[in-house]
């Protein structure tokens, strides 16, 4: 169950992430505006009577947001007590990988350097291991 | 009542169990200090319930293990397999009268003694300890006494039938409700889309009713409106003020704010505690409240308001406050802290000593709030539901506690409105009133970059929600549907938060938001209408602190501020009485302005001398006006009565009250002590004269004028004018020369020898009076003076000197 892994393209980049960390995988409609709140939150969005926050990778690594477009698909996580869902390009597979985690060698944009935990090989390509916790603790990069 | 009763009895149950296990425990090792707390805690805590509930039996079992342990924590009793056999008795007692309660809704009758001397005497005769005999059967005449018929006790005893759920089942019953809820509003949509059979259509609208139904008794099982828990406190406040011969106001508010079942549960004992305490050690006595000049009725206000994602509940009190340094003192000598370690403390760490085991602020023990266990355990159920305990103290004028709970599953009843093309609720209790913005009792005034609106006169500051979140208007928005919403967040403050439209009211489910989105300082929680869309609820305090306007009602408004002006100085105008119950029990007034302090001493620093009263009050000797010295060794209480050059005291038993000074008075035919009647509450009261008290002890010598006549004794050849006369003298009011060297001229002369030759110092301008030895005069001429008859000699002097005594 350790080495099961969740692949998926989010803010433009193939990651792997611990399928321990994550609820589920749903599809969203709009969201919620909310007004005032920080640049990477998107909205609200209600699934099975919780409300979740929704949060857009893109903005926590320093991109650019991107819209929401219906039926996107999302990776809904909990920390601390409260439901967010992260905004996915790309919902890819859900598997068991093999390899070990290994130390993140070369140099990362600074908005990645702080998300990701580590590397992993799968089938062929390097993919990064990325906490979801880091997408909703880590303040939001300025995008200079 | 019933359902105090029915709440208390599930709870002490479950105490009872739990502490029967742990006592046992305990036992095994009586060194285990956090057991044996825990234990204390528990009986205390039924003490406590049982109190206000009127149970006397139960409050006496409680309160004799709780004593019993108590001397334990204090180090005065070991605890041996005797003492926990006998607390475990009182225990098994208890159940059985709680049993015997649930029953009937009665307390039986019976004698606890047994089990309770048995405790008392456990040290010395372990054997005592028997088990509790069984109970006799409730007195005939209690049954009488019920006139209910049988089917009405029927029903209620259905009523009293509860079972006790855990909350995590109730917790999933309520997600499950509401997703059945959510579905409900799906399945409709569609079958509306499709055009579906009126038939389908209708039995759809029955499920969807009883749905509908069901959810509110769901919501219902895990909410109450906190009513429910200020309900019991006047009563206790009642009670104990009444006991403690304080006169309190007690006042609640924000009673509609509803809070989870379990959270009440968590804050019930608490908020008992807080407010006992507030009575017993917070508020002065009637005569220290009078001394401080603080109004003799007390108050003592409970206020719930919810704030951000929390519930803040305030127990405030006038009285004395908490002193940091007596805390200090209190600690070092309640053995919890060392002196060393209360130099490192600081102001507000000084204060959060009360919340330490063991510690009491109250220098004796009453039974009323207990030993101090109310702070420790306040804080303990506090943080059991992640809630925090604050205080705001400010010394010699009250204290506040403040006890904040999370939110977390509140209903609240909200106002949807729009703005921005989205919607958002606000809190229907922060709103004072509705209105469109096209209304004619509504102006819209451009201030210097600001707005402000005038409904009906009053001003507001104006908001505007779409500049609140910064966003533009939707171009969707119609001019017309703009709506005011009067806003109050708080005491003393308004603001008026225009809006797009106003949609409707719903009863919202709050949960918190996340972190991210609270900080924001605009939302309170978010909350999820039947529609299944999410709603963030605005935080109609922290949209003020965003948008940095001052929202108090001070100053606006002059005209009602001058009304309210006049209104006061018209108060303060009215003479006040102050209401007194005097040595003799009767009820007395005084004016209050002739009342300098009211002044507590022991009896012991009255004395008699010279046939007046005195009271030493430290280094001072005041005229007291009493007939005679109390009796007994404890104290008096003395009013001080102030004309501006004397003082006098007035004894009395206790001070009463502060009221406004009838206009009609009744005067009393004669002149004395009594000025005249009043009627106050229907009751005649004597209102005392403080011209005719003070022109009685205004004779005395203590204060006399000091330019005294001076008397000048002659022929003063045996001393007894010095030793005998001259006190006399002087008490009377003379000063009194000897012989003939002082340079001083006398008023009068006294010539101690009927020998006429003797006395003629030529000077005419001094009169002189001749004293006699004989008590017979020698004839009508005679003009001298029997040397003992005291009453004739200080008439003479009067006379000669001109008045020398006023």
């Amino acid at each position: 169950m350790d080495n099961l892994y969740l692949v998926a393209r989010i803010a433009d980049t193939r990651v792997a992430l611990r399928s321990r960390a994550i609820n589920s995988v749903v599809t969203v409609a709009t969201p919620v505006e909310v007004p005032g709140a920080p640049p990477h939150v998107v909205g609200l969005f209600a699934l099975r009577s919780r409300v979740f926050t929704l949060i857009d990778p893109h903005v926590v690594v320093g991109l650019p947001p991107v819209p929401v477009a219906a039926g996107q698909r999302v990776i809904v996580v909990d920390v601390a007590e409260h439901g967010y869902a992260l905004l996915a390009d790309e919902i890819e597979d859900v598997c068991f990988i093999e390899a070990a985690e290994t130390r993140i060698a070369g140099k990362l944009m600074p908005g990645w350097a702080r998300v990701a935990d580590a590397m992993i090989e799968h089938q062929g390509a390097s993919l990064l291991v990325v906490d979801p916790a880091h997408f909703v603790t880590i303040p939001v990069v300025n995008a200079a | 009542m019933d359902d105090l009763l029915n709440d208390f009895l599930a709870e002490t149950a479950e105490l009872l169990a739990e502490a029967g296990a742990t006592i046992v425990a305990w036992e095994a090792d009586p060194t285990d200090r956090e057991r044996l707390d825990a234990i204390f805690r528990l009986v205390h805590t039924i003490k406590g319930s049982s109190g206000f509930l009127a149970l006397p039996r139960v409050t006496a079992l409680s309160h004799a293990a709780e004593e019993a342990l108590d001397d334990v924590r204090r180090g005065k009793r070991t605890a041996d397999s005797a003492l926990v056999t006998a607390v475990l008795s009182i225990l098994d007692r208890l159940s059985f009268v709680c049993d015997a309660l649930g029953k009937d809704a009665n307390e039986p009758a019976g004698d606890d003694g047994d089990v309770i001397d048995a405790l008392a005497q456990v040290e010395t005769e372990a054997d005592a300890v028997a088990e509790p005999e069984p109970e006799p059967e409730p007195e005939a005449e209690n049954r009488e006494i019920r006139t209910r018929r049988d089917d009405d006790l029927q029903t209620d005893m259905q009523g009293w039938r509860s079972i006790r759920v855990p909350l995590p089942l109730l917790d999933s019953v309520m997600t499950g409700v509401t997703d059945i809820v959510l579905a409900r509003n799906e399945f409709a949509r569609m079958l509306r889309e499709s055009g579906a059979d009126p038939a389908v259509i209708g039995s759809f609208d029955r499920l969807s009713d009883s749905i509908a139904t069901m959810r509110q008794s769901v919501s219902q099982m895990r909410m109450q409106r906190i009513d429910k828990l200020f309900a019991p406190l006047p009563r206790i406040v009642r009670d104990l003020a009444q006991d403690l011969g304080k006169k309190v106001k007690f006042v609640t508010s924000g009673g509609e704010v509803e809070l989870d079942r379990e959270m009440m549960e968590n804050i019930r004992d608490p908020l008992i505690h807080m407010v006992r305490n507030a009575i017993d050690h917070g508020i002065e006595t009637l005569d220290d409240r009078v001394a401080a000049g603080k109004d003799v009725t007390a108050t003592i206000s409970v206020t719930a308001r919810q704030s951000g994602n929390q519930i803040e509940i305030m127990i405030a009190d006038d009285g004395r406050g908490l002193s940091p340094d007596a805390l200090v003192a209190k600690a070092i000598g309640a053995r919890v802290l060392s002196a060393a370690e209360a130099r490192a403390l600081s102001p507000k760490e000084k204060l959060e000593l009360i919340f330490r085991p063991g510690f009491s602020t109250a220098s004796q023990v009453t039974s009323i709030s207990g030993r101090g266990v109310g702070m420790d355990i306040v804080r303990a159920n506090l943080e059991k539901i992640g809630g925090v305990v604050e205080l705001r103290n400010e010394e010699g004028r009250g204290l506040t506690v403040v006890l904040r709970v999370p939110m977390t599953l509140t209903i609240i009843s909200g106002l949807m409105v729009r703005a921005a093309g989205q919607y958002f609720a606000i809190p229907r209790g922060a709103v004072r009133e509705i209105l469109l913005e096209t209304s004619d009792s509504v102006r819209i005034e451009k201030l210097g970059g600001g707005e402000i609106v005038s409904v009906r006169g009053e001003q507001f500051p104006l908001l505007r929600l779409e500049d609140v979140l910064g966003r533009h208007r939707d171009d969707g928005d119609d001019a017309d549907d703009r709506a005011l919403v009067l806003i109050r967040p708080g005491q003393d403050q308004s603001y008026a938060l225009s809006v797009a439209a106003i949609h409707d009211h719903e009863e919202l489910v709050i949960k918190p938001a996340a972190p991210m989105i609270m900080a924001t300082g605009l939302y309170a929680g978010t909350t999820l209408p039947d529609n299944g869309r999410p709603v963030l609820l605005l935080d109609v305090q922290g949209i003020l602190a965003v948008s940095a306007i001052d929202a108090s009602e001070a100053g606006r408004a002059h005209q009602q501020a001058e009304e309210a002006d006049a209104a006061l100085a018209a108060t303060r105008d009215a003479t006040q009485l102050l209401l007194f119950r005097d040595i003799g029990g009767r009820t007395r007034g005084v004016r209050l302005s002739v009342i300098e302090r009211v002044e507590e001493v022991p009896a012991l620093a009255l004395f008699e001398s010279a046939g007046a009263i005195r009271a030493q009050i430290g280094d001072d000797m005041f005229a007291v006006h009493a007939a005679r010295l109390p009796e007994g060794h404890g104290t008096v209480k003395l009013l001080r009565l102030h004309d501006g050059q004397s003082v006098l005291c007035y004894p009395i038993e206790a001070v009463i009250d502060i009221v406004r000074l009838p206009d009609v008075v009744e005067p009393s035919a004669t002149e004395g002590l009594i000025a005249g009647v009043v009627l106050i509450g229907g009751d005649p009261v004597e209102i005392i004269d403080p011209y005719w008290l003070m022109e009685q002890h205004a004779r005395g010598p203590i204060h006399a004028a000091p330019r005294a006549p001076l008397c000048r004794l002659t022929d003063d050849h045996d001393g007894w004018g010095a030793n005998f006369l001259a006190p006399i003298l002087r008490s009377a009011g003379y000063r009194i020369a000897a012989g003939a060297d002082d340079d001083e001229a006398p008023d009068v002369l006294l010539c101690l020898s009927g020998d006429e030759s003797a006395c003629d110092h030529g000077t005419d301008a001094v009169p002189v009076i001749r004293l006699r030895a004989t008590a017979a005069s020698a004839g009508p001429d005679d003009e001298t003076v029997y040397r003992y008859d005291r009453h004739a000699l200080l008439e003479a002097l009067s006379r000669r000197v001109g008045g020398g005594r006023a």
